[in-house]
């Protein structure tokens, strides 16, 4: 036997249905907003970040440039007027607050190049990768030191001491020569005209012993 | 979390097995609900039946706002479901064709063949009609394809083109469903009831 009430209540069952969905649709729009997540999970976002992949060494990245290699893309992070001072050879100046504007994405968002970020030390280039790494670019590389290495290592490589290993030498030699790529000049290989020097002849006036005349011995 | 697939919580090849498990379900509650009757479908068009306007205009509203507030909840992150690309000129004229087809055949394509499937022989021969279809859009493709191709816009959304928000938009889109859930009753009612089955 169908329960009157419930038979009742069923009677309306389309105008509550309609009512749940106007409910439910208006509970959407009064739900508090809240800023979505953008971007790769925090997790990852902290793992990529732990992770010392990322990083280029100087030596690499002067190999990279000394033999043409096209695959990579240097990018500077620091303002105008360091990058008119002094940069890295081919280096495109993008500062780290227009790291998003519209004609910086087409450098970084893309992978068919690697991307090279650099700053005077790890971190403006490290804090270029990380925002950029959320958005999930691919393929940023970041220069291990920046600028300061840069100089440490391969403009101005330290000379290493006689008991220290023979790879320690081959490094400087490479870092010597990288340096005379980028334009350093060392003074052994600066080329000094030998100029013979006139050597005034002297003249050492030697005095004829004059011989003495023979005196009558014994 | 969501959506299940592309997120990696279950493989990718499951896809065929759950789109074969989803079809039938799909094809078995649309012959439960009488969907393989072309005098139910057509009756849309004549005024004496409304049931295809409000079956398929409640699971629009039921599958946006469930997820919506999934969305909302964090189970499925809306941005990675597929939104078919919108080719405009294509989509009008190829719905008017099949609205056209639609109101004079008594079929939409899944209709039809959910009443095969039964043994309806107006349905068996609206299939033939789509294959004949088929085949002569398939033979003429070339002076076809700019219109198939053409007046592309990407995958957008209403809420794109009208710049509004989602929440804003199926509250609205959910009072006009009501509306005119309202309005096809009145106008069921004032028809004379004709019986078919």
């Amino acid at each position: 036997m169908i329960n009157r009430s419930l038979a009742k209540v069923l009677s309306f069952r389309y105008k509550i249905l309609a009512l749940i969905f106007v409910v439910l649709a208006g509970g959407l729009v009064l739900l508090p907003k809240y800023e979505k997540h953008e971007g790769i999970s925090p997790e990852k976002l902290l793992s990529n970040a732990i992770s010392p992949e990322r990083y280029i060494s100087t030596d690499e990245l002067a190999h990279k440039i000394i033999n043409q290699d096209p695959s990579y893309l240097l990018i500077d992070v620091r303002d105008e007027v360091s990058f008119d001072e002094y940069t890295l050879p081919y280096a495109i100046n993008i500062p780290l607050e227009k790291l998003f504007d519209e004609d910086s994405e087409a450098y970084l968002n893309q992978d068919e190049f690697d991307v090279i970020l650099f700053s005077n030390d790890n971190f403006q280039a490290n804090q270029a990768w990380l925002l950029c790494n959320r958005l999930e670019y691919k393929n940023l590389r970041v220069l291990d030191g920046g600028m300061n290495t840069w100089f440490n290592t391969i403009i101005n490589p330290s000379t290493p001491k006689e008991n220290m290993p023979a790879e320690s030498f081959e490094l400087y030699t490479f870092r010597k020569a990288a340096s005379m790529y980028f334009g350093v000049a060392y003074p052994e290989q600066v080329k000094v005209k030998k100029v013979k020097k006139i050597i005034p002849k002297k003249v050492i006036a030697v005095k004829k012993k004059k011989k003495l005349p023979t005196e009558g011995g014994c | 979390m969501g959506p299940l697939i592309p997120n990696g919580v279950i493989p990718g090849e499951w896809s065929y097995i759950i789109a074969l498990i989803i079809g039938l379900a799909f094809g078995y509650i649309l012959e439960a609900s009488g969907f393989s009757s072309s005098r139910k479908l057509a009756g849309v068009f004549y005024g004496y039946d409304f049931v295809v306007l409000k079956v398929f205009f409640t699971a629009a509203i039921v599958s946006v706002i469930g997820l919506l507030y999934m969305d909302y909840l964090g189970y499925v992150d809306i941005s990675h479901l597929y939104v078919h690309p919108t080719y405009l000129w294509g989509a009008i004229i190829g719905g008017v064709i099949m609205g056209v087809g639609f109101v004079s055949g008594g079929f939409c394509p899944g209709t039809s063949l959910c009443a095969v499937a039964i043994g309806k022989i107006d349905a068996m021969v609206f299939v033939g009609g789509i294959l004949i279809g088929i085949f002569i859009f398939s033979e003429l493709y070339q002076y076809f394809e700019p219109l198939y191709d053409g007046y592309f816009y990407g995958n957008i959304t209403l809420m794109d083109s009208f710049d509004i928000s989602p929440y804003w938009f199926v509250f609205i889109f959910t009072i006009i469903a009501i509306i005119s859930f309202v309005v096809v009753d009145i106008i069921r009612k004032k028809r004379k009831t004709i019986f078919y089955n």
